[in-house]
């Protein structure tokens, strides 16, 4: 077990964002819009989130049908547009020492923009209100919106997959070329010799993330195709699908997806903490083995949200609570372990960047205490689709993954500009965190309490659950107003810091 | 069967543990020391929690074999069931084969949906969720329940059926016990 920890033959240093040439400049403007455009949507989808907590909370009063319309288009929206940050800020981390086309980038931008476009249109103006899981038979049944909503909204999907799907085979491509075949890149010789084996180079730990969630990306955006093409084919009358199989095919993609965005972020905190701690991040055995079990865990763990379909087998649904406790376990003890050891006595400075990654520690772990309670089958029994499924996602989403993302991007605009970030900016940080603290617990509260989640309307009882999150919500959005405002004055200035001297105006 | 209250209580508990454990990192960053002093207590605090916390995923999953919500592992804890009712699900309304049942048998009900997902859900009267199970298209799923008081019990849906789903409830009583 000693040879488990042992140290790596060549601890690399601590990569510096921008490559000395700026080579990886264009590749880093693309991951800035990524970032920039992904965290936009962000934003604007919070406020819809905020109007559904005021409706919930009897403080405003939107007809259902609006209701759901916003919930659709919220759900799919925050889904699609924190996994594109994420990739963004992951491309960045990658292309410090990998070569990456900025122009795939780009091209894989343009496609999940369009898939985007598609769902806002279906849902504010085609009338779309089925959730953004899409559960057949719903999107295409009876006459509440027209088929062609349904419609539009699966070819919205079927663009952000195939996105997905460009930027996943061009990150595998790249790391293989660099580290001369995929097995390098994923470190398969020094897992399976037990650290012995050295003889490949070790690749840095968001090289290792980046192969390791662009295969699950890859699986995530087939299994959407696999969903996709019987639905159009419904659509088109031509044949039904059995219900079983869509839930799971559909719960592959979306919970996939979703799952992504925490994994690809948490590679942004192994980027960016060692430049805050002057401790660099190595990748141990440890370190790869934790990630190259990801990729099987992953993926196991999905159907933990089909324990209550009991026409499951019962054999997957023990796998899935299985899986879901055993995902957990190398992200716990590798990564936060890890994440904590570098702070732990660092002398570091908590200026807005660490304070928002150590917030995404929290908030990763605290989510993902919810949500091991919830995979365990007897407890999902009386939590399934209560407020506490959207607690535990939102919590490892809004505490996790965007608290790395933009703890993240003012990591960029500090490299890039070379900037110190103003202290100030840290109460922005709190504001985020407390805002969001409060926020996420009342969902954990309301789900304690049994309350039923997706309704247009609470019962008066169940309404000061909303009431009380809404202060918290404000907060919230105060903090991220402050975030935008201080990032938004220095972001020409990092943009220009990607250009080579020749290419400055 | 479990409360949704003492999981919510679980998670304040560890919550505030991993909170104390968050802060006590932070307060202490602040004063410098060579990683590789820390090393040898990460790599046996890593062992230990492998340990530790594996151990408890384990126990947690052998210990929940005995309280599945499916049909065998009801049923061998509260016998056949001595009154069935049909369930079936249609939006937005719930169409049962009786309104009333006994307390204290086992009472299955069959449950499946005439269009989309729906999510057959049982409140009890003080509004906890008490159990529930998907009716899907296609499938027949079998819930085996035993109320312990009597009383009136809402059934709601709990899975997104379009635009009435906030609307899918329909009460069920419970009578006293015929034992």
């Amino acid at each position: 077990m000693a040879s488990a920890f042992a140290v790596p033959p060549s601890p690399p240093a601590i990569t510096p964002l921008l490559a000395p040439d700026r080579a990886n400049g264009a590749a880093i403007r693309a991951a800035l819009a990524y970032m920039v455009v992904g965290l936009g949507t962000f934003l604007l989808l919070g406020l819809l989130g905020l109007l559904m907590r005021l409706d919930q909370g009897g403080l405003i009063v939107i007809p259902p049908a609006w209701f759901y319309r916003i919930m659709t288009l919220h759900g799919a929206g925050m889904v699609a547009t924190i996994l594109l940050a994420a990739l963004g800020g992951l491309a960045a981390a990658v292309s410090a020492t990998t070569r990456l086309k900025a122009r795939v980038l780009w091209i894989a931008l343009i496609l999940h923009l369009i898939g985007t476009g598609f769902v806002i249109l279906t849902t504010l103006v085609g009338g779309f209100g089925a959730g953004w899981t899409v559960l057949y038979p719903l999107p295409s049944h009876g006459d509440i919106w027209p088929l062609s909503a349904a419609i539009a909204m699966y070819v919205g999907y079927l663009f952000i997959a195939l996105g997905l799907l460009v930027y996943c085979l061009h990150m595998l491509y790249a790391l293989a070329r660099a580290h001369g075949g995929l097995a390098n890149v994923l470190a398969l010789r020094y897992l399976f010799s037990f650290g012995r084996d050295t003889r490949s180079a070790l690749p840095r730990p968001p090289e290792l993330i980046a192969a390791v969630i662009s295969i699950d990306g890859i699986a995530a955006a087939t299994s959407g195709v696999v969903y996709l093409i019987p639905m159009f084919a419904h659509a088109a009358g031509v044949t039904s699908v059995n219900a079983l199989f869509a839930k799971n095919a559909v719960l592959l993609f979306g919970h996939t997806m979703a799952n992504l965005s925490i994994y690809v972020t948490a590679g942004l905190v192994y980027a960016a903490l060692p430049t805050f701690t002057g401790r660099p991040w190595r990748t141990t055995w440890a370190v790869v083995c934790a990630w190259d079990l990801i990729i099987i865990l992953m993926l196991a763990n999905y159907s933990h949200h089909l324990y209550a379909d009991f026409a499951q087998p019962l054999g997957l649904q023990l796998l899935a609570e299985l899986g879901s406790y055993a995902v957990a376990l190398p992200s716990f003890i590798v990564t936060v372990v890890g994440a904590l050891t570098l702070i732990y006595r660092s002398a570091i400075r908590w200026t807005v960047a660490p304070t928002l990654l150590m917030l995404g520690i929290w908030g990763w772990v605290l989510g993902g205490i919810g949500a091991v309670l919830d995979a365990t089958i007897p407890v999902n029994q009386v939590m399934h689709n209560t407020m506490w499924v959207p607690a535990h996602f939102h919590t490892y989403y809004l505490l996790g993954a965007v608290a790395f993302a933009w703890g993240y991007l003012f990591y960029m605009v500090r490299e890039l500009t070379a900037d110190r970030d103003a202290r100030m900016v840290r109460v922005a940080a709190w504001l985020y965190g407390i805002g969001g603290a409060g926020f996420i617990l009342m969902l954990f509260v309301a789900g304690g309490h049994s309350v039923p989640r997706r309704y247009a309307v609470h019962l008066p009882q169940w309404q000061v659950y909303a009431r009380i999150a809404v202060p918290f919500v404000l907060l919230l959005a105060l903090g991220l107003a402050w975030f935008s405002w201080d990032l938004g004055t220095r972001f020409r200035a990092a943009w220009r810091g990607t250009q080579s001297a020749e290419s400055k105006p | 069967m479990i409360e949704p209250k003492v999981i919510l209580e679980i998670f304040i508990i560890l919550g505030v543990i991993w909170t104390a454990g968050c802060a006590v990192v932070v307060a202490r960053s602040r004063r410098a020391m060579p990683l590789q002093q820390l090393e040898g207590a990460e790599a046996r605090l890593r062992v230990g929690l492998l340990g530790g916390l594996g151990g408890v995923a384990i126990a947690l999953f052998f210990l929940t074999l005995h309280w599945l919500p499916y049909a065998k592992a009801r049923r061998a804890e509260l016998g056949s069931p001595e009154v069935t009712v049909t369930v079936t699900a249609v939006q937005w309304s719930w169409i049962l084969s009786r309104h009333q049942v006994p307390a204290d048998v086992a009472v299955e009900f069959t449950v499946t949906t005439r269009d989309v997902n729906h999510d057959f859900a049982i409140y009890d009267p003080n509004g906890r969720l008490l159990t529930q199970v998907q009716a899907m298209p296609g499938y027949t799923n079998r819930l085996l329940y035993a109320f312990h008081a009597p009383g009136t019990y809402t059934v709601r849906c709990l899975e997104y059926c379009g635009l009435g789903h906030h609307l899918m409830t329909v009460p069920l009583t419970v009578t006293a016990s015929p034992k």
